[in-house]
């Protein structure tokens, strides 16, 4: 994990049929058991859409980005939108760069991706 | 104020600047210069065939490299750690986010291979990793990343791809015409060569995972873009150009 940070955490909460997963610390290799865990856990029971909050992360590096394209490819064979909020300007440009954004809605912060879903 | 937010911007620095269209610079001599400017990027979710995860690993046992130590020798010397029929050509200025590494290889397929001249974008570079990404008419379509990280006190170098084939000539490829094999051989030589600049003899671990087992038949159309159709329609000029002494 990239020193400096803190280490990676995810948690699930569930909002009108939205799935909320509250990421936070850095997003590098060490975060994948967790965000599959959290993962499965947001769609164990499978809701309307999929919200990712990036608003407490720390940093994303190549393979968190990674990891996130493959959140993104399991959400879409599931037929199930996938939202974003809280990223940053600069992580927002990332998205764009990696064309993960061709495939979510990015919003700036949840209350704005609750409101529009 | 604290370190951190510094700690971040520097990180942050890692990442290369969004382009629209890739533009190759000082390109190294010997390296064919097609299919790489002036195309757009396209990643994992773009692409056409079933989209994989492969992950290759060697443990560098014994080896008195640390993480960092290993990315800066990879970095440096990427071209001579590729093999014969997969040449990479970083730009003069180095593995850096945001250069173009320019690509000549031989695909299987048919008798003495296929030419192909492509590159991908340094998307991102630290001091534990770097990540390409792929261009329109690229074989793949998605990220390579190069990284390294200790396990117990032992590092570990590891190429892990999330991609698919980017248009369906290159899926078939891929499936029945050796490709894929090839795409293995390539990454075991690379980490076999590495281990061995450490003196470490050892085996590569390598894990497949399908990650979408679906073909993206919207994208079918990306064969327009096919950099091994469109070197070999540039065979004549290439030859043409040889014959007339211009470059």
């Amino acid at each position: 994990m990239a020193s400096g940070f803190r280490e990676f955490q995810a948690s699930v909460r569930r909002q009108d049929g939205t799935a909320i997963v509250e990421l936070s610390g850095v997003m590098d290799g060490s975060a994948e058991q967790l965000l599959n865990s959290a993962y499965a856990e947001a769609t164990s029971s499978p809701p309307e859409r999929l919200l990712l909050n990036f608003a407490d992360v720390d940093y994303i590096n190549s393979t968190g980005i990674a990891l996130i394209v493959s959140i993104l490819a399991q959400a879409r064979k599931a037929h199930m939108p996938l939202i974003t909020a809280g990223l940053s300007e600069h992580y927002q440009e990332i998205f764009r760069i990696t064309r993960l954004a061709d495939f979510m809605s990015i919003y700036p912060d949840e209350a704005a991706a609750l409101a529009a879903a | 104020m604290t370190e951190e937010p510094t700690q971040q911007t520097n990180r942050d620095d890692a990442w290369a600047k969004p382009v629209d269209k890739l533009t190759v610079g000082d390109a190294r001599a010997g390296a064919m210069n097609l299919n790489v400017d002036g195309r757009g990027l396209t990643g994992p979710l773009q692409g056409f065939g079933q989209l994989w995860q492969k992950t290759y690993r060697i443990r560098l046992d014994g080896a008195e490299a640390s993480v960092q130590d290993v990315v800066a020798y990879w970095k440096a010397n990427l071209p001579t750690l590729m093999p014969d029929d997969s040449r990479f050509y970083p730009s003069l200025t180095g593995v850096k986010p945001g250069e173009v590494l320019l690509i000549n290889a031989t695909l299987p397929g048919m008798p003495g291979g296929m030419p192909v001249s492509t590159g991908v974008l340094i998307l991102y570079a630290d001091d534990e990793a770097f990540s390409v990404m792929t261009p329109d008419g690229h074989p793949e379509s998605g990220f390579n990343t190069f990284s390294a990280y200790d396990e117990d006190g032992t590092t570990v170098a590891q190429i892990q791809s999330l991609a698919r084939a980017n248009d369906p000539v290159y899926e078939f490829g891929f499936r029945f015409m050796g490709g894929g094999a090839q795409q293995e051989r390539i990454w075991r030589h690379v980490l076999t060569g590495l281990a061995s600049h450490y003196g470490v003899t050892a085996e590569v671990d390598v894990k497949k995972v399908c990650v979408d087992n679906r073909l993206q038949w919207n994208r079918a159309s990306n064969v327009r873009h096919n950099a091994v159709i469109r070197t070999t329609l540039n065979a004549p000029v290439r030859a043409a150009r040889r014959l007339f002494g211009r470059a």
